[in-house]
């Protein structure tokens, strides 16, 4: 686990490392020519069959072939795909929390605070000068403003009396600034732990012994060059299998590169044989993973019995997204394919289903559920990803848009699971990963990427971004129970670009037990209006209305929070109310 | 996974009842309609009923939408008469207006018309990029696909045509003779 301390972040000089990985990539570059030359001047030109004809000259031409292959494939595998861009993403990832602790550190100092308990300490708290002021009547003006006060102008000054009246809330206003720049700085260092390790993790991975080369010429050559054929043909199935199960330690972007190093013949090849180890893996496009999910879905379907729950959730998921002739279907609300990214059994059961291919669109919507959620509940959860999706169309500007409904984790089954935050905090990885795997394979240029989370939802969106961090533009938060931080700057997205809405009603604000309401104007990041139209059914049913109104924000009704919502995702931000 | 306790208010309508009188609503207000050009396109979609956040089984809230071509939707007889019309089409019948709503954004201008009848059902018509009228039942018990009947589209849509995008209600195709051919009554108000 890395051991960084914020002082050697903020002091680190990510510019060696960047230009480390540059230069394996640039070395890479020119090696892959020269195993270019060898095939064009040496295996087809010097010692070509237009100048040798003999059945040795065929075998040194392939073994020759054969090593330069080799030579490609690992200088792609190790050069490129793990040195160069581990280097390379870890100098991003740390210059990227490097600015944002560039920016506190300042704020922390300007506000009579400072950070607490040695190089290992994340605590903010007061400092000694800013308890005096307090303590003498002569709060600093930044500290009246917040509680309202006026700012005393001498010792006489009847302002003092009002500090004197006010000073547990001086007190109080400063602590709860402290705890957020306490909450912001704990969240930088989260994430710059978070790529040390991973960085650290794709490094160690790297195979300690070197891989095989073709069989020397002679005698048995014939017999061994099948054997290293066959294992040439297995090697992207291990690879694979090491990723798809976690033990690669690569990154969607190298995945992505990886994946685009395999042949066509290679990549089909995997996708019918190892369907299960394609189909969930961040990284490889959207196109290649639906066709395998969709492969996968149909092999575990048949492994199942007749009437198992898990079974009958699974085919209801198939039916949804296929046709009857059992192509894959489109969404009648836009016209746009279904892609299935993901699905699973474990826990409650999950389930990835985009209505529009991610990697084509232009914003990219991808919705978190919350509390009761899983495979059981699929369909009707994109039942409401595919209202997004409706309104996303109407709403936008002409680009397209996909949105996502990921139920990628093992959501909590109910209120009293919902309390607790380790659904959010298994599943952050997750979400991490999913995100970087839209990053890394969309084509031309990058989406605009939202995460909206519902509920319990908002508390995954939220505790994957403070820990993990996520790629993401915008983030929303729809009927929030606290998002797992207290402050909008600790999620790693602009503030400007961090979105909550409550309506009135809603019964979760007597619930906020994730973190301080992501509406209040504590927390930062801007409100937009949700209008609550459930009502109660008879007037002493008085806790219908504020439970209806938790799932009331794509109410044909409240169209003011559909709307606002798809104003967000497609980038027009102005029109939000 | 904890079973609710509570169930939605009670329904006039089953969902394989609710299709007729929501499709009846848009027909309705197309005939108000000076010169329509015809819809572009008609869904069938659901929406998970929830309770403590969760989905009620047995429970959706069907919502039926209608959408005119883009170019269509950018003429002011759309964007602006057409809304006219429907509220004063709405208020006349003594639905109450919810919301009416009309936002600049600089490069269109977007407006929101929604109204709802004593049964709960909702109106709404909305202009954005394009101009939709939409139709919401509210909770509803979920009835089976075999239940639920084929009901012509209006304004302007070929049943069963590229246009008509309520294939996943009837998997084995869209019936040739619709079970329940729907006649536009001379008025709603008993109806409705």
């Amino acid at each position: 686990m890395s051991e960084m301390t914020w002082q050697q972040l903020r002091d680190l000089d990510c510019g060696p490392v960047r230009d480390l990985g540059e230069a394996w990539k640039a070395h890479a570059e020119a090696m892959a020519e020269q195993t270019e030359r060898v095939r064009a001047d040496v295996i087809e030109g010097h010692l070509g069959p237009d100048h040798f004809e003999s059945d040795t000259a065929d075998l040194v031409r392939e073994q020759l072939g054969l090593t330069a292959d080799r030579f490609d494939d690992d200088l792609s595998d190790y050069a490129t795909v793990r040195m160069a861009t581990t280097l390379m993403e870890t100098a991003d990832a740390l210059e990227a929390e490097q600015r944002e602790l560039g920016e506190l550190i300042p704020l922390i100092e300007s506000h009579g605070l400072e950070i607490e308990g040695g190089p290992g300490g994340y605590d903010v708290g007061m400092t000694g000068d800013l308890k005096w002021s307090i303590a003498r009547l002569d709060p600093p003006q930044w500290l009246c403003d917040r509680v309202g006060v006026s700012k005393p102008d001498g010792v006489l000054d009847p302002a003092r009396l009002e500090s004197l009246f006010n000073a547990a809330d001086l007190i109080a206003s400063a602590s709860g600034l402290a705890d957020q720049y306490g909450d912001w700085l704990r969240a930088i260092m989260s994430r710059a732990h978070d790529a040390d390790d991973e960085a650290a993790a794709a490094m160690s991975a790297m195979r300690e012994n070197p891989p095989g080369l073709p069989p020397r010429l002679g005698a048995s050559y014939d017999d061994l060059v099948d054997d290293y054929r066959s294992g040439l043909s297995g090697e992207a199935a291990e690879e694979l299998e090491a990723i798809a199960g976690g033990d690669a330690e690569l990154s969607p972007e190298q995945v992505s590169q990886w994946w685009e190093g395999l042949s066509e013949a290679e990549r089909e090849a995997l996708i019918e044989r190892h369907p299960e180890w394609v189909g969930p893996v961040d990284g490889i496009p959207v196109d290649d993973r639906d066709t395998a999910n969709r492969a996968w879905l149909d092999e575990r379907i048949e492994a199942l019995e007749p009437g198992e729950e898990t079974r009958d959730d699974l085919i209801r998921l198939r039916d949804r997204i296929t046709d009857a002739d059992g192509s894959p279907a489109s969404s009648g609300e836009t016209g746009q394919p279904y892609c299935l990214l993901g699905f699973g059994t474990e826990g409650s059961g999950q389930a990835i289903v985009s209505i529009g291919d991610p990697d084509a669109a232009d914003n990219v919507n991808t919705y978190v559920p919350g509390t009761g959620g899983g495979l059981a509940g699929a369909t009707g959860l994109l039942d409401r990803a595919e209202s997004m999706a409706f309104d996303a169309d109407r709403y936008g500007t002409g680009e397209e848009t996909a949105t996502v409904m990921w139920m990628g984790y093992d959501a909590p089954d109910d209120l009293l699971e919902a309390a607790d935050d380790k659904w959010a905090r298994e599943g952050s990885e997750g979400l991490e990963s999913f995100t970087r795997g839209l990053r890394a394979t969309g084509e031309g240029d990058p989406a605009e990427l939202t995460l909206t989370g519902h509920s319990y939802g908002s508390t995954m969106v939220g505790t994957a971004a403070s820990t993990e961090g996520v790629e993401a533009d915008n983030v929303v938060f729809v009927g929030s129970p606290g998002v797992g931080t207290d402050t909008a700057s600790a999620l790693g997205v602009d503030e400007d670009d961090v979105w909550a809405t409550r309506n009135d009603q809603d019964v979760i604000r007597y619930g906020m037990v994730h973190g301080t309401d992501p509406t209040s104007a504590e927390f930062g990041g801007n409100e937009f209006r949700s209008d609550s139209p459930r009502e109660n059914s008879e007037w002493w049913r008085f806790w219908e209305a504020p439970i209806g109104n938790h799932s009331s924000y794509w109410d044909e009704e409240n169209e003011i929070s559909r709307r606002n919502q798809s104003l967000i995702v497609t980038g027009q931000g102005s029109g939000v109310r | 996974m904890t079973e609710p306790t509570e169930t939605p208010p009670a329904s006039a309508y089953t969902q394989a009842e609710v299709y007729a009188p929501m499709e009846a609503e848009v027909a309705d207000l197309v005939e108000a309609l000076p010169d329509f050009p015809g819809f572009e396109r008609r869904s069938w979609a659901e929406l998970p009923c929830t309770h403590d956040g969760m989905r009620v089984p047995g429970y959706t809230n069907v919502e039926l939408r209608y959408r005119l071509s883009i170019p269509d939707s950018e003429s002011d007889l759309v964007r602006q008469r057409y809304t006219d019309i429907a509220r004063t089409r709405w208020a006349d019948r003594g639905l109450e207006i919810t919301a009416d709503l009309e936002t600049d954004l600089g490069h269109r201008v977007d407006r929101e018309l929604v109204a709802v009848r004593d049964d709960g059902v909702k109106l709404w018509y909305s202009v954005a990029r394009y101009a939709a009228l939409m139709v919401q039942s509210g909770p509803v018990p979920t009835s089976g696909e075999t239940e639920i009947e084929y009901i012509p589209p209006a304004g302007g849509i070929t049943p069963g045509g590229p246009g008509d995008k309520v294939s996943r209600y009837f998997p084995e195709g869209i019936p040739a003779e619709p079970a329940t051919p729907f006649e536009s009554p001379e008025h709603y108000e008993n109806d409705l």
